[in-house]
Parts: structure tokens; sequence; C-alpha cells
């Protein structure tokens, strides 16, 4: 396969710019990096080559625009695009692209959860076979995960050598996935999200938001809490991914893919986030250098200080994961039984399961589960969380008491089964912090 | 008098902030010796039962924890990871980089002595507790630090970065530019390396030869004369463990096919670094007791280069791996330069240096850095580097030094 010449159709997005980097480093290729602005494409080369931290790429990176997108994408070996994420939008660009792409070429695109066969509709049926989704995650530099997508449509040869190009050329962390909503990696980590997000506002008069994130922190096994990586993804982000897994997916846990009404709001107040200075969390700067950490009261619906909350459970953990005690942490987990205690406990738990029961739908292997979770989110990937839990307890049994309506629904005997042991380490996901 | 047996060991994963994740140094100490106790096959019962007998010692390789940490006393500081270890006698020994080999050192003594069966040799260093500058000052202590460190901004780099100006003083038929791009070869050697190794600190990162050779960049500054941060092994945390023991134990414990130390070398050159520049007038070599460090290696073992498969070097600065070339014999002196353009010291060269990637691939917390080069001599030899795995090895040899070359210290590790 030949990768020499790369075209990115949406280069100054966030995920455009960091994957051209991704290609015009690793892989030494020239890559016309397009968007709708070349002047704005311009002022992105800059923020590409800091991505890789390597100035010597900048010659590899060529600024142009949509009038140039046909002889850009006619001279080269693969086009990945990275449009704005709505289907009308990415069939339109990919129309564009089916018109010059040469015989050899490779297409992709790089949605996070629209259908790739749709999309490989665009191309004539010559070059559909030429056409998969690569899912990178972001940044692409410290997260080497790519979900790798071939359609029925594919050429199953050119699928290896473009996932050896991916693996080998790339340096990605790569898993095949089915074409299916979201694909493995956001369906697992935003149901997680989102139910947090649901508790949230279940409990809201113990905090809510930051009440969830206080008792789901880094010493869980991650290294943002849950609705910190949501307000820093941002929530329309967030939105979207959740609506297209509720509207075309339908699994047990369907209605932890429900959007809480209140993120509801914020997205249509527009704060987003971190993008926008505000979401479920606002960073308040002063003139003097110092900042006040504050977060959406669910009860008020104004913005209030964090609250250092100070769970027994939690405190002790911290303790003993700083000393390097990870089964003296996890066994403070299990035991306690303060509310918090077994919320987290549960969420631990929860996460193991859908993990599994996801991948079985969605992927080809239960390694799958570990890579997207520990290369595309930096969590402590399920297997590797089982591992941590069974140097304390009997896992399926500890499953079977704390979450018994999950196992009406789902056969937990069978989907443990075939359960293996993690090539990841779960120390290095268990921090002593916040 | 014993021979030394390698039962094993194991290394943290380098990439790792202990800082960020928010764990000190007793978490550091007790996951690197589970884990190299687990790989040696040595469980903390086996210590204690030793122990009855006063048959097992410990061995601390660390620089300056007194700076990094604020903790003395580290050979001590074993009790904190294990109630196994009360009792245990157990030290801490420093020469700056070099510190985890002169453990090593001590520990084989204590072997081949016959006064101790077990020997367990720690090597830790946490670095990323302080800024680049101020751990950069810290460093500066492996110098002649009133005359070489204090005051000064990135002290090593700045030394290292002499050392090159000194090889192309010393061999004046050596075109510069020639010199530069074998030093910018070295270092994406290094880096491509660290790519197979999954416990090295870069092996996400991105390096390319343009890159490497274009110094006095925005992403490759120069940092010490004529050297860039591509030239450079970065702050690094970690730890690295082995185990060694006496023929005895291997009997006791009916253990076959475990390698031994086969050779030794270890010299101390002047500590400034210009007594050492002036004191190389006599020789052809620029680090004439780095050379004879590893002479005394091949002497003691009966080995020369010819049997050496693979090595393992201290490239601290690509400058430091260069002059390694012709110390390990590979090339004669002033001739390094062809070893790394035809492609001798690659990973499928002849004559292979760094397959882990080294100090700059792999990582660099100095305390621990001889024991984890001394780890992968143990495991190229035994087959078990995985993907970074050369083939055939029979022995390998490293080269751990302290100081701007200052304490020089070889092993050979290989199979009877």
């Amino acid at each position: 396969m030949k990768a020499s010449v790369v075209t990115v159709v949406g280069a100054t997005g966030t995920m455009g710019a960091n994957v051209a980097g991704i290609f015009a480093s690793f892989g030494n290729a020239k890559v016309y990096c397009v968007a709708r602005d070349i002047e704005k494409v311009k002022k992105t080369i800059p923020r590409i080559v800091k991505s890789v931290r390597a100035d010597s790429i900048s010659k590899n990176l060529i600024p142009a625009d949509f009038s140039m997108l046909e002889k850009c994408v006619s001279d080269s070996d693969i086009v990945f695009e990275s449009a704005a994420e709505n289907i009308e939008v990415k069939k339109d660009v990919h129309s564009k692209i089916a018109k010059a792409l040469q015989p050899h070429a490779v297409a992709c695109t790089g949605t996070s959860g629209l259908s790739i066969t749709t999309l490989a509709e665009c191309y004539p049926e010559n070059l559909r076979s030429h056409f998969f989704g690569v899912h990178m995650f972001n940044p692409p530099y410290n997260m080497p995960l790519c979900e790798f997508t071939p359609t029925k449509y594919s050429d199953r040869e050119l699928a290896e050598e473009l996932k050896a190009y991916l693996k080998n050329k790339l340096f990605r962390t790569v898993v095949e996935v089915k074409d299916s909503p979201a694909f493995l990696g956001n369906r697992i980590g935003f149901q997680f999200i989102n139910e947090a997000l649901q508790y949230a506002e279940k409990y809201k008069d113990n905090g809510g938001i930051d009440y969830i994130d206080a008792l789901l922190g880094s010493f869980t096994g991650r290294a943002m809490a849950p609705l910190v990586t949501s307000d820093f993804v941002g929530l329309d982000v967030h939105k979207a991914i959740v609506d297209n897994l509720y509207e075309n997916t339908n699994d047990y846990a369907h209605e932890t893919f429900i959007l809480p009404d209140f993120v509801q709001k914020l997205v249509e107040e527009k704060k987003l986030g971190r993008k926008s200075g505000m979401g479920l969390y606002q960073t308040i700067r002063y003139d003097n250098g110092l900042k006040r950490n504050t977060v959406l009261d669910l009860n008020t619906g104004f913005y209030r200080d964090v609250i250092p909350y100070v769970f027994p459970f939690a405190s002790k953990m911290k303790k003993f994961i700083k000393e390097g005690d990870y089964a003296k942490a996890f066994e403070r987990l299990v035991n306690n039984r303060s509310q918090e205690a077994e919320i987290c406990l549960s969420f631990l738990l929860k996460y193991i399961v859908y993990s599994l029961y996801a991948t079985e739908e969605v992927g080809y292997t239960i390694e799958a589960a570990d890579d997207v979770m520990a290369t595309g989110f930096n969590w402590c990937p399920p297997l590797a969380m089982y591992q941590a839990l069974s140097t304390v307890a009997d896992v399926p049994a500890l499953i079977r008491e704390r979450l018994p309506e999950i196992c009406g629904k789902v056969d937990i005997d069978k989907l443990l089964a075939y359960m293996k042991p993690s090539k990841y380490d779960y120390r290095l996901y268990f921090k002593s912090g916040r | 008098m014993s021979k030394v047996y390698v039962l094993g060991g194991a290394q943290t994963d380098f990439e790792r902030n202990w800082k960020k994740e928010g764990k000190n140094m007793v978490a550091l100490l007790k996951e690197v010796i589970a884990d190299g106790l687990a790989d040696a096959g040595i469980t903390l019962d086996d210590v204690k039962a030793l122990n009855k007998d006063n048959r097992v010692a410990c061995f601390v390789g660390n620089f300056i924890a007194e700076k990094y940490t604020e903790q003395g006393h580290l050979g001590a500081f074993l009790t904190e990871v294990d109630p196994a270890f009360y009792g245990v006698p157990s030290a801490r020994y420093e020469a700056a980089c070099a510190s985890s080999s002169v453990a090593i050192d001590a520990a084989q003594t204590k072997i081949m002595a016959d006064e101790y069966d077990l020997a367990i040799v720690v090597g830790w260093e946490l670095m990323k507790t302080v800024d680049s500058k101020l751990g950069g000052d810290f460093l500066g202590r492996a110098a002649y630090y009133k005359k070489e460190g204090e005051g000064i901004d990135l002290p090593f780099p700045k030394l290292f970065g002499k050392l090159a100006d000194e090889t192309l003083k010393k061999y004046p038929e050596l075109d510069e530019k020639r010199y530069m791009d074998a030093l910018a070869r070295i270092s994406v050697i290094n880096y491509e390396n660290a790519k197979r190794n999954p416990l090295a600190q870069t092996r996400k990162w991105f390096m390319s030869f343009e890159q490497a050779s274009t110094r006095g960049t925005d992403t490759n500054p120069l940092v010490g004369g004529k050297l860039a941060v591509s030239d450079c092994s970065q702050v690094t945390d970690g730890a690295a463990v082995v185990v060694l023991c006496s023929e005895k134990f291997m009997k006791e414990h009916g253990i076959k096919n475990k390698p031994v130390i086969k050779g030794y070398g270890h010299r101390v050159a002047p500590m400034l670094f210009d007594k050492k520049m002036a004191d190389n007038a006599d020789s052809d070599y620029v680090l004439p007791w780095t050379r004879q460090t590893v002479l005394d290696a091949y002497k003691r073992s009966g080995l020369t280069v010819d049997d050496i498969d693979c090595f393992e070097t201290h490239d601290c600065f690509t400058s430091s791996e260069y002059a390694a070339i012709s110390s390990f014999g590979i090339t004669a002196p002033g001739h390094e330069y062809e070893a790394i353009e035809n492609g001798t010291i690659a990973f499928g060269g002849n004559k292979p240096i760094n397959p882990s990637g080294g100090l700059i691939g792999c990582g660099h917390p100095v305390g621990a850095s001889g024991a984890r080069m001394f780890l992968d001599l143990y495991k190229q030899v035994t087959g078990k580097a995985g993907e970074y795995q050369i083939e055939n090895v029979k022995n390998a040899m490293m080269l751990n030094i302290g100081g701007s070359a200052t304490t020089n210290y070889v092993y050979i590790v290989g199979m009877e």
C-alpha cells in the first residue's frame, strides 16, 4: 500500500489537525491540509507541528482549501475526512472525494459514530471497497487508539494492508470494530459518563455533579473524573454521542443513554464546558492570578464553589494507593458499606459488565475492550479492573450481589466465561489524588 | 570463590510519572520489588527463611534522593516495603548515574566471597518531583559542583556538549557535519528501538533523522554547545531490580540455565572534565579510562568484542554513546561514525547497541540505569526481551557511567 501523499479534509478542526500531524510525522507523508478557509489552515500549521513536537514536519504540511480538493485528492494515496460530525456534510464531502479518488487510493472517515456503510455508498462501486472507518482519539499523540471499521463492501486484503500501516508505521493501537453506533470505546466510556451524569441529578441533594465526581475520581482508575471529562470533551459532543446511542442501539443499558434535562439545557444555553468557559464546571480566574473552581448546583441553578468532600472510604483508598498498597485499597472499597462506597463500586462493576457486553456486540475479541479503554480513554481497562478487584474479592459473586437488576437482564456467567488476564497493569491507573 | 548467577528482575514502566499518580517512593519500591522477586522465582517467605541464616542481603543504588525526595538512609528504607526485610543487611551505594552498578558490584562481591547466597539489587530515582531546572542543578552534584555545577543552567548538557567539541578536536580528520549527523543517527536508533520496548519512556514519541539533525529549532533547542534536546536522555522516574545468587543457591534449589556474570570493569577518571581531557593527551581514545574499563572486563571474562552479541550503553547524551563505540572495540578510535553509518550498531546490525532504547529511548532514572541495563543483558541472553530481542545472544555487555564519564562500570553477562 502506497502512503506517501495524504489529504486530510477538515484540517482546522481539533481531530483533523492532530491526525494530519500523525500522518506527517510517523507516516512521513506529504499531507494536504484542506479546510474551507486557507488562511485558517495556515494558522493551524504551527499547532499541528506542536502537536507532535517536531518542526521538521512542517515541510510535509501543505495548506489547501475546498477549491483545491479535487486536485489534492487526485494526487493522494490516502484521503482522510475529518469534517463536521453531520451525515449530510460528510456525504457531501465524500461525494466530492469520490470524483477524484485514484483507483489505487484509500479513503477513510474519522467519524466518531456515523454509519461507515452509508458513507461508503457515496463512492462508485469500484471505489467502495477502498473505504474504511479510521477513528482516532484525542489527542492521538498521547492516545494511540485507532478504531478500524471495514464495511461489507471492503477489500479484505486492502483492509489488512491499511491496518498494518496504521499499526507499524503510525504506531496506532488498531482495534477492528463493527459498524455500530459510536463504535466501541465511546459506547463503553459514555455509558459510564452519562450514567454518572444521571446520578448527579439523582443525588443532587448530596451535592450533585461534584459529589459524583468526588467518588469516581482518579483513585478509581482514571486520569480525570467522569464529569470533568464530559466538560472537557464538550457537552455538545457528549450529547451527540449519547443521543446517537440512545436512538440507534437497544441493549440492557438503554436507559443509561438518556441525556439528563439539565445537560440538555446547558447545551441549549451554549454552556458547553471548558471550550465555552462554563458548563458543568466553571473556573473563575481573577486578575491577581488566583482561580476559583465552581460547579453548577443542580438545586439552585447557580455555580458555587466545588466542595472538598471527605468520604472515609475514598480517603483510605487514596492513602493506600499512595504507598502502593493496592489490595488494601480495594479491600476498603469492597468492604465499606457507606452509600458513597456502594455507588463507587457499583459503577466499577457495571463498567466491567457493560464493557464485556458491548465488546461482544461491537468487537471481535475480548481484548478489544481493554485496548479501547486503556489507549483511548486512559482508564483502567475492564479486564485489568476485574483483575484488580479479584485481588480481594470473588468478582462474579460481587457482581451478583451488587448488580441484581443487571444480572436479571444479562447472562453474567456466559459473559465472564471468556475472561482473560489483562496485558495492562492496573496499578498505573489507580492514582492517589482527587 | 562462587560464580554469580542472575535469577531475574524487573523494571517499572519508565513512562510513568509517580508524582502525577500521587505515589511516593514506598509505592515505587513495593511495585518493583514485588515484580523483580516474582520474575526471579523468589518469595518474601524465601527471603525470611534465608535471613534466619544471614544468607540474603539487599543493595540499593540511588544517586540523590536527599535532594529529589528529601530522604536518605535508603538501604534501611526497604524495611518500609515489607516486614520480610526486617533484619536483612541492606545499604545504599552511590556513584552518580552509575549508582546501581556499584550496588551490583557490592552484591556480586559478597556472593563471590561466599558471604551471602542471595542478593537483591534495587536501583531507583524519582526525578519528576521537581522542575527540570532545579533537577538539572541537583544533577550538577555528579560533577565537581562548586567548579562545574553551581550557578550553571543545566550543567550536564554543557559538559557532554564539551565532550562533542573535544571529540572533534581529538580527531581533526573527522568532518563536523559527519560527526553531528552520526550523533543524530544515534538518537534516531535509540528512539526507534524504544518503540519495541513496552516499558520505554519515549515509546509513543516521534523522532526522525531530520528532526534530530536540525538543531536549534523551537522543538529541538540547543541545550549544551552543539547538542540539542534530541541528543539528550530525558528526566525519568523509575526503578529496576536484579536478583543475583550463588552456585550453592542454584544447586540447593535445582535451578538451571541461568546466566552468570562473566566479567566486570570499574575505573574512575579525573573528576573535573578539563582534567579528564588533559589526561587523554597520550591516548588514542577521548575517554581512555572508559576504554580501560572495557578492557578489564574483557580480560576478566576471557572474551573479546567478537564474543559480544549485543550491548547496552550509557547514552545520557549522543556524544557519550559515540565514544562508547570505540571503547567497546567495535571500531578503532576516531572511526566510530563508520559503525553508525554502515548499520553495525542498529537493531538488525552485527553489534547492536541499546536494543532497549537506551537512556535516550528507554529513559534515565539516574540511580536505576545501571540495574536497568544489567536487567536488559539478562533478558537478551535468556531470550526474554520480547519484541526487542536480538537473535542468538550468548554474551551481552553494558557500560554505565557516572558524572562526565568519571565513574565507569562494565559488566558482561552470558550463558555458561
